[in-house]
This record gives C-alpha cells, sequence and structure tokens, in this order.
C-alpha cells in the first residue's frame, strides 16, 4: 500500500527537489518513493538532485532517502553550496517592483525579491516581505519587511501605518502597546541609527537639502 | 520536572484560549514558571488573547524547522516575568509539525518550566493530536450546551485512548440566572453526562469580552467574577484545596429592584 500522491517532484533550473507533502510515517514516505522511481522507469536517470523536502523526518532518515535516491536510481546529488549569497538589493530608487492589487488576510504571505506595492490592505496576521521598498495603498496592520535581504535604506509606506511589526533589514520594531489614533496622512517608515522611524509622508519642504 | 496540562474541547468557541491565557496568567501570579503554547498552528490567538501579538518575530514551527533556538521563540509577558508565550505559527498549518517533534519539544519545555499550558485546536485532527502527545493531564472547557457537552464527551473519550486518563471540566460561561430559571443545563446535569471531575465553573462575563480585545487577561481583575474562577482553577491545579465559589447571583439593577418589590408586595 503506497500513497501515490504523496511525494510530488519539482523541476527547478538547478536540479529536482522531491517533496513529501504529508505527515506520515518515515516507511510509508520511503515506499512511496520508491514506487514514484519504479514507475518512472529510466526518466530521472542522470538527474541533479537538489534536495529532498520533508519536515516530518530527521536529517539520518533523509540521508537514507537520499542514498536511495542516489545509488538505485542513479540520481546525482548536487549540494546547494552555502556561499551562495544573493546580493542585496539595490534598485530602490529604480528596480524591480511587484504590484499586487488585493487585501491580504491573515495566514497570507507576499514576497518579492524587489520593491512591492500593495493596491489594499494588510491584515493583522499577514506578512509582506520584499528585498526593497514597501508600499501599501490602504492599510498596513500586519507585518512588512522591507530590505529583507540587508538593503537598511528601504523604506515602509501605508496610507494608514499601523503595523503590528515593522522589519527593516535585520531590525525589528514593533508597535507600541498602548493604542494609538491612526494617522490622517501616509506615513513612512525609515531606518536611522540602528531604529526604525516613523515620519508623516508629507512635511519634506523643509529637509530638501538632506538626502 | 514540570507538568504538562492541555486545555482542550473539541467544539470551537467555548473559551479554551481564554481558559489557557487566564490559567497560565493565574499560575503565573502564584510565582510559578509557566509557559503558554499556542498549538493552533494557522489559527492562531493566544497571543493575541494575551496582548503579545506585536512582539512575535520566531514560532514554534521556526523551532521544530530548526530556524530558531527554543529561547529565541519564547516571549515574555508584559507584566509577569514568570509567564512565557510560544507562539503558533500563521502562515502554516496543523501539518507543519509531526507528533514526533511535538513531543520533543513538549519535553524539552517541561525540563525548563513549572506548568506547560498547552491551548488545543478545536476538532480532533492532527492538530488535537499534536496538543495532547506530551501532555500529563488535561482539562476539558465546555459551556453549558448540548453541542458543546457532546463534543466534550468524545473529548474525553479520545483522550482516555490517549492514555490522559483522568481529564478535570471547566464549566464556561455559566449563566446563574438562566440556570435558576431552567433554561440552562446546570453543573450537575454536566457532570452527570460527562462523569469526570470538575475544576472550576467559570461565570458569563462581560469582563472576559472586554480583558480579551484589551489584550489582558482576565485574572488581573480583582473583583471580577470570571477572574476570580480562573484564579481559583489555578490553585487548585497547583494543588491547593479551594472550595467552589459561590457567586451569590448578583442580579442586574431590574432583578434587585424585583425582589425590593417583591418583598414590600408580601
Amino acid at each position: 500500500m503506497t500513497n501515490q500522491s504523496l511525494i510530488e517532484f519539482k523541476g527547478t533550473k538547478d536540479g529536482l527537489v522531491i517533496k513529501v507533502k504529508e505527515n506520515q510515517d518515515f516507511q510509508n514516505i520511503k515506499s512511496a518513493l520508491i514506487a514514484h522511481f519504479e514507475k518512472a522507469g529510466s526518466f530521472f536517470k542522470g538527474a541533479n538532485l537538489l534536495d529532498i523536502e520533508c519536515p516530518y523526518i530527521n536529517e539520518e532518515e533523509r540521508l537514507a532517502l537520499k542514498t536511495i535516491v542516489m545509488e538505485k536510481y542513479d540520481l546525482n546529488f548536487k549540494e546547494v553550496t552555502e556561499d551562495f549569497k544573493p546580493e542585496i538589493f539595490q534598485g530602490l530608487k529604480e528596480g524591480m517592483t511587484k504590484f499586487h492589487s488585493g487585501t491580504l488576510r491573515s495566514g497570507q504571505v507576499l514576497s518579492y525579491e524587489g520593491n512591492l506595492v500593495v493596491f489594499g490592505d494588510v491584515n493583522p496576521g499577514a506578512v509582506v516581505k520584499a528585498y526593497g521598498n514597501i508600499i501599501v495603498l490602504g492599510s498596513l496592520r500586519g507585518i512588512a519587511h522591507a530590505g529583507a535581504n540587508g538593503n537598511l535604506d528601504a523604506i515602509v509606506s501605508a496610507h494608514v501605518l499601523n503595523p503590528t511589526q515593522l522589519r527593516i533589514g535585520d531590525i525589528i520594531a514593533r508597535s507600541p502597546d498602548e493604542k494609538l489614533p491612526d494617522s490622517v496622512n501616509p506615513e513612512v517608515a525609515k531606518v536611522k541609527n540602528q531604529s526604525v522611524y516613523v515620519e508623516s509622508n508629507y512635511n519634506k519642504g523643509k529637509k530638501k537639502g538632506e538626502k | 520536572m514540570g507538568k504538562v496540562i492541555v486545555i482542550t474541547s473539541g467544539k470551537g468557541g467555548v473559551g479554551k484560549t481564554t481558559a489557557t491565557a487566564n490559567i497560565g496568567t493565574a499560575l503565573a501570579k502564584l510565582d510559578k514558571k509557566v509557559v503558554v503554547v499556542d498549538a493552533d498552528i494557522g489559527l492562531r490567538n493566544l497571543d493575541v488573547v494575551l496582548g503579545l501579538e506585536n512582539r512575535i518575530v520566531y514560532d514554534i514551527v521556526d523551532v521544530v524547522e530548526g530556524v530558531c533556538k527554543l529561547r529565541q521563540a519564547l516571549i515574555k509577558d508584559k507584566k509577569h516575568p514568570g509567564l512565557h508565550l510560544l507562539p503558533a505559527a500563521q502562515t502554516k498549518d496543523k501539518n507543519a509539525i509531526a507528533l514526533k517533534q511535538m513531543k520533543g519539544l513538549i519535553d524539552e519545555l517541561k525540563e525548563r518550566f513549572d506548568y506547560v499550558v498547552i491551548d488545543c485546536p478545536a476538532g480532533i485532527e492532527q492538530g488535537f493530536k499534536n496538543a495532547i502527545v506530551g501532555a500529563d493531564e488535561a482539562i476539558v472547557v465546555s459551556t453549558p450546551e448540548i453541542s458543546a457537552v457532546r463534543d466534550a464527551d468524545r473529548i474525553i473519550g479520545l483522550l482516555e485512548a490517549s492514555e490522559i486518563s483522568d481529564p478535570k471540566l471547566i464549566i464556561n460561561r455559566l449563566r446563574y440566572d438562566m440556570v435558576k430559571r431552567g433554561d440552562m443545563m446546570n453543573t450537575e446535569d454536566m457532570i452527570d453526562i460527562l462523569a469526570i471531575d470538575l475544576i472550576g465553573v467559570v461565570p458569563d462575563d462581560e469582563n472576559i469580552v472586554i480583558s480579551t480585545n484589551r489584550g489582558e487577561p482576565v485574572v488581573n481583575q480583582e473583583q471580577s467574577f470570571a477572574g476570580t474562577s480562573f484564579r481559583n482553577i489555578a490553585r487548585r491545579i497547583n494543588g491547593e484545596e479551594v472550595p467552589f465559589e459561590e457567586f451569590k447571583i448578583e442580579n442586574g439593577l431590574v432583578d434587585r429592584l424585583k425582589s425590593f418589590f417583591k418583598i414590600n408586595s408580601n
């Protein structure tokens, strides 16, 4: 008895990822995986295996699965090397931008490797994450993480900026425990001296000299 | 070595999360080291009820996946230094944690705290199984409604099958005035069906709604009925003999006027 839908194969540009979708015990996972390869015949022979994604097994069992797949079915295992570090996103003034329309509700996550504009609200429990700036044309009440891969110049701005938590780069700020009145004007959050500051989007006239 | 208590009910909306927050806080008031664990992955609430939502960086799924250390995911309460929260993940689902992982995690918490109080999700699926896997004891919450009692009965059966014997019962949201009129099941009816020991009766109290929305457990209010009940439940958990509180039906003004006129008319 094996469950075929337990296993999913995902092709990426670097190689194959095997995904185990359900929480089953190791023997079931193993037999399902073998059944899959038996069915596929020599289709996977010589393919690059990137990873076996399964949160339900321990490292030892993962290794056992990898060994089976590599030795029995002739796959090459390609270790994802840690020194592959994505470059810090630099397109804050001009760069890749995603536009998302629709409200993000609790439990939803929207992330993008560039700037992010949301037409809608971000509700508590939702997360927006971008390597660049985050602009919310609506109310931001959830968690926003701008400059997610390290750019501390990234900003978060919203019509109503009332987030549960603001993260810019590796700096985390949380909302005050006392309820503050919502601001009438759009606000922008940015990092100064390693902390997150929120200011109005408008009173910029005097500060023109600053960068 | 601490004690692991799971708070469960089967049915949703009967007050598991409120009970967990209040019992956890009340135990911390007794100078115990307490951690409350939100096992409701995907629909977390305990953080909101405790007013700690804005402090969450890592959650229980991050811990079992090894993204962070257990210590990093524990959130200290604002008022009670002995109280900690291990929040659930909101962006994952109940299958994100396997039984084995949950057991290991609870065992680790047990080493560090006097009490581990687990807020169980509604239902009897994976989330429930995860929540009870490491538990030494269980508290079943039920409201005086036939549907809640039916689900509580099912849960007690499942707990016994998992060898968590002798669960205790909290009757939540009892309205003494309705019981008196015969419009609501009374305590005896419920114990009769469920046949488990009562550990507390919590009266229906609008302070609960107010305190939940403020993110501050009602046990912090000395004068609230529900708060007193939860404080007494915590003392009973802690091994004290506390007599069951008799809330004289503090009838509203209307009732008091009524009784006043009744006396007069006699």
